[in-house]
């Protein structure tokens, strides 16, 4: 319970900084709301929304059917089992800033590997990090690509819950496997898929290290998400009030996420 | 009714083998998607792991040679000769002193935390872990600013406590409710049993409780090791000294230099960061993947236990009547039984008597 402390207190501290003028890190005098309104009509905040929605639902499209088949897949493996799930948990193992920057070194026009492939196929240079609409889709690919294990592990926790006899009892009625997925297994992880797309959502919403190890938020702020511009106005801009309030927006933007899922899975259980 | 002879059973013995073979090769025909995607799979996941691997073993020179080549020729150790600095084990030693004590501070709290959260139920209780909930929607962004500002002129800053209490916090939420999962699945009889046996409270939860969730415990000890381990941006933000970095600070630190791209340097280390993990994860991947599952979420098995169970027991039902209509042997044991107890009881070869409903047999058995 000490440990609630370290959420508490830098919560109602960010408040503070929100409400106040500051410079650098000294806090200054009472403002209001003055850092919100500033927020809110800056020209950018639409963009950096936006952005933030591509990455994060785009992230999730990927990342969500991936870890379900594979979660299917590492579930009926027979033969190499732990070799199967280790493999398809690779990704998750290593740590974000490595992933990110193995990719963004993957992708080099110059000397990446990926480069090599797209020039013997007859494209060019993959030159994604120069462009904002690639680099925002590299972004949100890598992303998936590291997370998705995460839910590769909740629909497997979740498969176990499916009775084999249920299965069993599909095949001997002449279900094919589409069928037995569609009408057995599913109705058994809806729970299941409403707690993975909370989980993931909240993971991209926040993500910053991803996008700082490859883009820092650029080129021409197309990679800017919410996270990303609060971790830049502190640390480049130096801005506490600025950062404190886009902090505030996010954690909205999250207890609104998961009163949504939270209001979806009651129904569900009732 | 139990000499009652399934005499088709008998007759269908042949065909039973012809459907085996024919099963097995309709499992086999039925693996092939599932190694597709097995192989897609790698062909997605190991491009970029082999790529590293190879690169920490090139010169340097080969490490930026366009066309990029795969096999490292000739070999070459000196990647790895060249990240052993005195910086670089500082940063070994920093992330084991931070993932050890968050795993020590995050059980200490957090066990107690959970059990008393599953066993004394009250409103209160309920209302704590809501806001356990709530809190661990907190942005980490926002709580390293906040902390970063706040501590930036104390002592605090730079210090292992201060890092440990963070990340503890940042994962006790998770892990509280993890735990949670697993107490409940505990029947309190069992604890009952203890204490008229004379244990006491602590008594119980150490001799009795804590061996039975212990791959719970297991599962969250190394979820927090790859996640303090992997971290980046705590260290980044909270470690502002040289000497308290933690290890992904020193990999990414190869590449943005300004002084040039280290690619060799830099995979030697991710390949030597990452045997930590991938050691601790091979070691204990049988208790993380039985924790991970078996530690789902309530909601799940309520649903599995009351719209589940009533729904499987309508269902076996079923199936019994549906596999001794059909003459399926080996269906939920309602045939092995009479196989198993041999020709003295179950089956003899000439039967007078013709087999009794289908209902009675699915019983028999």
């Amino acid at each position: 319970m000490v440990a609630l402390l370290v959420f508490v207190i830098p919560l109602g501290y960010t408040v503070w900084t929100a409400t106040h003028h500051t410079s650098y890190y000294e806090i200054g005098s009472y403002s209001g709301l003055d850092s919100f309104s500033k927020l809110f009509s800056d020209g950018d905040l639409g963009h950096e929304v936006v952005t933030t929605l591509v990455f994060a639902v785009g992230a999730l499209v990927v990342a969500l059917p991936v870890g379900l088949v594979s979660a299917v897949v590492v579930n009926n493996a027979r033969r190499l089992k732990r070799s199967v799930r280790s493999l398809f948990l690779l990704p998750w193992l290593m740590s974000q800033a490595t992933v990110g920057t193995i990719w963004f070194w993957f992708l080099n026009p110059n000397y990446g590997p990926a480069t090599q492939l797209t020039k013997a196929l007859g494209f060019g240079p993959t030159n994604v990090f120069s462009t904002p609409t690639a680099a925002l889709v590299a972004v949100t690919l890598i992303t998936a690509w590291w997370s998705y294990p995460q839910a590769m592990l909740l629909f497997l926790g979740a498969l176990q819950t499916v009775p084999v006899e249920l299965k069993e009892s599909m095949r001997v009625d002449g279900g094919n496997a589409w069928q037995t997925f569609r009408n057995v297994t599913l109705p058994y992880i809806r729970n299941a898929i409403v707690s993975v797309v909370v989980v993931l959502l909240m993971l991209y919403v926040q993500m910053v290290t991803i996008i700082l190890v490859t883009t820092r938020g650029g080129p021409l702020n197309s990679t800017e998400t919410l996270a990303m511009r609060t971790y830049n106005e502190m640390f480049v801009d130096f801005n506490m009030s600025g950062a404190a309030a886009t902090a505030l927006l996010l954690f909205a933007i999250n207890i609104v996420l998961t009163l949504v899922a939270v209001r979806f899975r009651r129904k569900e259980s009732l | 009714m139990t000499t009652t002879a399934p005499r088709h059973v008998v007759a269908d013995r042949p065909t039973d083998e012809a459907a085996q073979t024919r099963r097995r090769r309709g499992a086999l025909i039925r693996a092939v998607p599932r190694w597709l995607v097995t192989l897609l799979a790698a062909a997605i996941v190991l491009p970029p792991v082999a790529w590293v691997l190879s690169t920490s073993l090139k010169r340097d020179a080969d490490t930026v040679s366009f066309p990029p080549r795969w096999i490292p020729n000739p070999f070459s150790w000196a990647q790895y000769e060249g990240i052993y600095t005195i910086t670089n084990v500082r940063f070994l030693i920093n992330s084991t002193v931070l993932a050890v004590g968050s795993i020590v501070l995050a059980l200490v709290i957090c066990v107690p935390a959970a059990y008393a959260a599953t066993r004394f139920r009250s409103g209160r209780t309920e209302a704590l872990m809501t806001v356990v909930l709530v809190l661990t929607m907190v942005p980490g962004i926002v709580v390293f600013i906040a902390l970063y500002a706040m501590l930036v002129r104390t002592s605090l800053i730079n210090t292992y406590p201060l890092l440990i209490v963070v990340y503890t916090a940042l994962i006790s939420g998770q892990a509280i409710l993890f735990l949670r999962n697993f107490f409940e699945n505990i029947p309190v009889e069992i604890e009952e049993a203890a204490a008229i046996d004379g244990c006491n409270r602590r008594q119980i939860l150490l001799r009795v409780v804590l061996p039975l969730v212990r791959p719970g415990i297991a599962a969250i000890a190394v979820f927090i090791f790859v996640f303090v381990w992997n971290d980046f941006l705590v260290s980044t933000v909270l470690a502002t000294s040289e000497d308290m970095k933690t290890v992904q600070n020193g990999i990414v630190r190869y590449i943005t230099t300004g002084f040039g791209n280290f690619w060799g340097l830099f995979a030697a280390f991710v390949i030597v960061s990452f045997a930590p993990v991938l050691a601790v994860f091979v070691a204990f991947q049988r208790w993380f993947i039985a924790g991970m599952t078996s530690g789902e979420s309530r909601d799940e098995r309520d649903l599995s236990s009351a719209t589940g169970r009533a729904r499987r027991r309508r269902r076996s039902v079923r199936v019994g009547r549906v596999q001794a209509a059909r003459g399926v042997p080996g269906g939920r044991g309602s045939c092995h039984g009479d196989r198993g107890r041999g020709p003295a009881s179950g089956r003899p070869r000439t039967s007078t008597r013709s087999p009794g409903s289908p209902r009675r047999r699915a019983r028999a058995g």
